[in-house]
């Protein structure tokens, strides 16, 4: 249960907004009636399968389909020799079927297209690939070096042509005013988003040559462009394409990009003229989709001997994997953090992302932030330890505040971290059990994370079309993605209120780019804040229309008029009302009548980051304290967590229940990737692609969460509302760590943190002493 | 998965007739929660599947004559809802509380578990450290193997490859022994162990002094094993902790632990360490008497 600190900004009584609702789709997704791309099934529908590479690097000599071919049930056996080439990604590196060269295990070589999965499995296991292994590089380091093996001998380097670079103030200066330093290198490992459904998509071409995606895409507008492409590379330059949303079985930022084996799927539904379906097994799932990548920061931080932070130098080396998708950009979020978090002068950041022959990095929940956090929190507590402070009283004393414009140019408005903090140090009483180091301590770690979308594009902007029918019912077509964060409910709330409806009158529809208009796609936590301002506007513009003609039918000035219950009526005088339902059909069954649609495309007051990597790229900030009671088993070297508070300044809760399953799941993450997740690999090959040996948290491994929310009402949110998807993992780690240290003693820099590295060094094999 | 034609005989020895009969080309199913998965991988593709569960009498659980006899057929869940097993062999209760899920318990075998041969096999160290003897017929007729003589190496064990597993034998218990199984994990539940420790005490009168201790761990050698060294130790002597903590070293000796993926060698040999003393402990706790030191 969620403790609510503030009261509802303003004071105005709200009907819908605010209130505690089960996600409108929840009764579907539990009966099993919502259509997940696993159940959707076509006439005449095909199963497509890849053929993987069997190297991590290898030379392919010959790619023999003969046998496939003639299989029974077999219809389309395609590889990179017979099929236009189609590259993808950022960097457009990935072609979607590799020819000449293999540079990892997912490396797609061929695909083929049956009558039954069976069959395709079966044709896939016929096709006979030669390869000339290639020596491989798996370090990013090793892989900087003069010499490595090039993983793209055409870039004539394996570091990416993306030099991240941002400096505000003097660093250097600032580590002169500093009177304790503290210098530290941190690792974070591979993980990845183990979505409940597996990746997969369904391509139909019409006859004519248009073409219907259906998958659990989070960028359907965005796709539709890259998809387009394809289309030209096939000829069809002038044709349609049109993306339609399944239910989303789980993103978490996996499907913000696009992929080989979409395209794979949409060239084997061409060759073969029928509808094709392509689902990754879990196998596939694990070692085919990229990943949250592996980064070794090395970070220093000062302070005066009066506790302000004077600079923060971070300095980091990502791999990129094979191929390039979102994770190569994640270094801009970095910089959110590492400029922004606490008031800190002079910041210096470089980061290299490095070409391996490992699997590829895109994004995931946090998009670089989680790492980031990792590295700064872990080392303000050391910080504040050698500087003599309590760490969350250092945390206070450099905390942000509202109205405050950060070395990288945010312009924060609402800043709730002093109030999470002062939350978070009570809930854990932590005057109490800080300092004990008798196995069980307290830790805390403090996140900023964007708020109010993120100008990553040149647009930010989502857009709305409301119409409402005879009967007062209202449709809302929103560009927006829900992938179970509730963006379905939340703007039936945000309408509802708006329209003085209830919310049973509303239906939401996304999901179908022929229909709704554009969306830059659910990343960034931004569709609460955007597509919530973009429905609140569009309902604000149908709502004058409707009073305008109720103006006419009562005979009473337009704006004494309001809406609720669905009854429109003069507020002067409330005895004067008429039904919507009627004011709307007097609307139209006239002579020279008219109809109530509305549409709103809102892009939000926000630049993009300049060359300098500067600007206010997010109309708002969202700020949050994670805190963590553990108790060490200090002969195993477990973790238990005691206690696990979030306190979150999320602007205004839309909807607390929902609020509430945003921040236990993202907690479920975050203590995930603080103590057990961790995407193997050796030599490129992945060693633990199921569930029994990528270690998710089971549910007795939860533990209970405290969620408090703060509201601080943010001006530019839809009813004082910031974004919260990513923020509820970015602290987890820290705080945990901090609360491991606090506990035992030991700092670990590198997670996960397992019970091997609180009993050893952190390579496993010799003992260490205590500190 | 490939086909595969599914039989269902209707007594043990038709099965090992068809085992004779098809050789190489069969494997008996179980539960299936291994055999299948293997079967969706590709690792294995038996033509002839052949199951048990037409079998009378074989998920049946008896006790009498001094006996428990688990049918090898008997699933886990049946196990962890006998309040007799709960009550009179505790450690193999606690072998199966956490043993996959509830869904899995529900068809998984105790006969397929010991016979899979998976070093990581939860039953497979409270029933060494029961002393359970196995029941199995081949063509010739039915013989004993003693458990301890069971595992051969990794998937491998003593039974011939038309040999099947009937019934697992455990002699009962004096009303004085106490037992504990602790099983090392990373996650709570839906794991497998990075290390597994039996132990099974049988006190003298008085409850102050070891008179026997029947210790097995798994996952620390090839095979689950019996930490003989350690138990020689501790018999005759007072429940101390320093007493428990020497067989800990000792249990090391008996011990070959290895590094891969999941865990490393070296955290094998230190859980050893510290989980045997925890067990025995645990185990003396259950029976009202408390490790001393």
């Amino acid at each position: 249960m969620a403790k609510v600190l503030e009261p509802e900004s303003g004071g105005v009584a709200l009907q819908a907004v605010g209130k505690r609702l089960p996600k409108l789709d929840a009764l579907d997704k539990v009966q099993g009636k919502a259509v997940y791309i696993h159940d959707l099934k076509m006439p005449r529908m095909l199963y497509g399968k890849i053929l993987w590479s069997r190297h991590a690097h290898a030379r392919i000599l010959n790619i023999d389909t003969s046998r496939a071919e003639k299989l029974p049930g077999v219809r389309a056996v395609i590889t990179g020799y017979n099929t236009p080439e189609i590259k993808v990604g950022f960097l457009k590196d990935n072609p979607v079927l590799k020819k000449d060269k293999v540079r990892q295990y997912r490396d797609e070589v061929a695909a083929v297209a049956a009558e039954s999965l069976e069959i395709a499995e079966e044709a896939v296991r016929l096709i006979e690939v030669e390869y000339e292994p290639l020596p491989a590089v798996f370090d990013p380091v090793e892989a900087m070096r003069e010499g490595a093996p090039l993983i793209h001998e055409e870039k004539g380097s394996n570091i990416l042509k993306l030099p991240w670079k941002l400096i505000c103030g003097d660093p250097d200066e600032g580590r002169r005013q500093a009177d304790f330093v503290v210098e530290e290198t941190f690792l974070l490992p591979w993980v990845t988003h183990c979505c409940l459904g597996t990746s997969g998509c369904l391509a139909e071409f019409q006859p004519g040559g248009n073409l219907t995606v259906y998958s659990p895409t989070q960028i359907r507008y965005l796709a539709q462009r890259d998809f387009l492409e394809a289309m030209a590379a096939l000829g069809l330059k002038d044709k349609r394409v049109r993306v339609v949303s399944t239910a989303i079985g789980g993103a978490f930022g996996s499907k913000l990009d696009t992929y080989p084996f979409e395209f794979i799927t949409i060239l084997l539904a061409y060759y073969a003229g029928r509808p094709v379906k392509l689902v990754f097994s879990r196998e596939e799932e694990f070692f085919a989709t990229p990943a949250r990548q592996k980064v070794e920061a090395k970070i220093a931080q000062g302070c005066t001997r009066e506790g302000r932070l004077t600079f923060r130098d971070v300095e980091m080396v990502l791999d990129n994997g094979a191929y390039t998708s979102w994770g190569a950009t994640t270094p801009s979020v970095m910089m959110m953090p590492i400029s922004s978090l606490y008031k800190v002068p002079n910041v210096r950041y470089t980061a290299r992302c490095v070409y391996t022959n490992n699997i590829y990095a895109t994004a995931m929940r946090g998009y670089g932030n989680p790492q980031a956090t990792f590295a700064i929190e872990s080392q303000i507590d050391a910080l504040a330890e050698q500087a003599g402070f309590d760490p969350l009283e250092f945390r206070m004393l450099n905390a942000n505040t509202a109205g405050e414009v950060t070395p990288q140019g945010f312009k924060v408005g609402s800043c709730g971290m002093k109030e999470c903090l002062e939350a978070v140090r009570e809930s854990l009483n932590w005057n109490e059990k800080r300092g004990k180091r008798n196995g069980r301590g307290v830790g805390v770690g403090s996140l900023i994370h964007v708020g109010g979308g993120a100008r990553i594009y040149k647009s930010d902007a989502c857009g709305t079309i409301i119409k409402l029918d005879d009967f007062a019912k209202v449709t809302v077509m929103s560009g927006a993605t829900d992938m179970g964060q509730g963006s379905d409910t939340v703007i039936a709330q945000i309408v509802a209120e708006e329209l003085g409806v209830c919310i049973g009158d509303i239906k939401v529809i996304m999901g179908n780019t022929d229909l709704e208009t554009w969306d830059v796609g659910a990343h960034a936590s931004r569709t609460t804040f955007v597509a919530g301002n973009s429905a609140l506007y569009a309902a604000r513009s149908a709502k004058e229309q409707i009073l305008a003609l109720a103006a006419s039918l009562l005979n009473e000035p337009q704006e004494d008029l309001a809406i609720k219950n669905s009854v429109v009526y003069s507020r002067r005088n409330p005895a004067v009302s008429m039904q919507l339902e009627r004011v709307l059909r007097a609307a139209h069954f006239k002579t020279g009548g008219t109809q109530i649609v509305a549409s709103h495309f809102y892009d939000p007051p926000t630049q993009m980051l300049d060359k300098e990597m500067k600007g206010n790229f997010s109309a708002a900030y969202t700020y949050g304290v994670h805190g963590a009671e553990v108790e060490v088993d200090r002969e195993t070297g477990r973790v238990e967590i005691l206690k696990y508070v979030i306190a979150m300044d999320v602007g205004k809760a839309i909807n607390p229940m929902l609020l509430e399953g945003q921040l236990e799941g993202g907690a479920a993450m975050g203590i995930g990737y603080s103590l057990m997740e961790n995407l193997q690999t050796e030599k490129g090959k992945v060693l633990n692609p199921n569930f029994l040996d990528y270690k998710m948290l089971t549910f007795a491994d939860m533990p209970e969460i405290t969620s408090i929310i703060v509201e601080t009402g943010e001006r530019f949110g839809p009813f004082g509302a910031k974004g919260i998807g990513e923020p509820p993992l970015v602290g987890s780690a820290p705080a945990i760590a901090n609360a491991v240290y606090d506990a035992t003693g030991k700092r670990v820099r590198s997670l996960p943190l397992t019970p091997e590295k609180l009993l050893f060094d952190a390579d496993g094999s010799e003992e260490r002493g205590g500190e | 998965m490939r086909r595969f034609t599914y039989h269902e005989p209707k007594s043990i020895a038709d099965a090992v007739h068809l085992l004779s009969a098809y050789g190489e080309k069969a494997r008996l199913i179980a539960g299936g929660t291994d055999l299948v998965v293997e079967m969706k991988q590709g690792k294995k593709e038996p033509d002839h599947v052949i199951s048990l569960r037409s079998v009378p009498g074989v998920n049946e659980i008896n006790f009498s004559g001094g006996y428990l006899r688990l049918g090898a057929m008997v699933t886990h869940r049946a196990i962890e809802r006998s309040p007799l097993i709960r009550e009179r062999f505790t450690l193999l209760a606690d072998a199966v509380d956490n043993l996959g899920s509830v869904q899995v318990r529900n068809v998984a075998t105790v006969g397929g578990n010991i016979c899979n041969g998976a070093p990581s096999a939860d039953t497979a160290g409270p029933l060494l450290a029961l002393d359970a003897v196995l029941l199995v017929e081949g063509p010739e007729g039915e013989r004993n193997i003693s458990l301890n003589e069971f595992f051969r190496g990794p998937g491998k064990t003593a039974l011939a490859a038309n040999e099947v597993l009937k019934q697992i034998i455990i002699p009962e218990l004096p009303p004085e022994a106490c037992s504990r199984y602790l099983k090392h994990t990373r996650r709570k539940a839906m794991d497998l162990p990075l290390l597994g420790v039996a132990v099974t005490l049988i006190p003298e009168a008085g409850g102050e002094i070891c008179r026997e201790a029947r210790i097995a761990l798994t996952l620390a050698a090839p095979t689950p094993i019996r930490a003989i060294r350690a138990e020689k130790h501790v018999a005759g002597k007072p429940f101390y902790r320093a007493v428990w903590e020497e067989a800990g070293v000792l249990a090391l000796e008996d011990s070959s632990p290895r590094t891969s993926f999941r865990t490393t060698a070296a955290y094998r040999k230190k859980m050893i360490c510290a989980l045997l003393p925890r067990a025995a402990a645990e185990a003396l706790e259950r029976s009202g008497r408390t490790m001393k030191g």
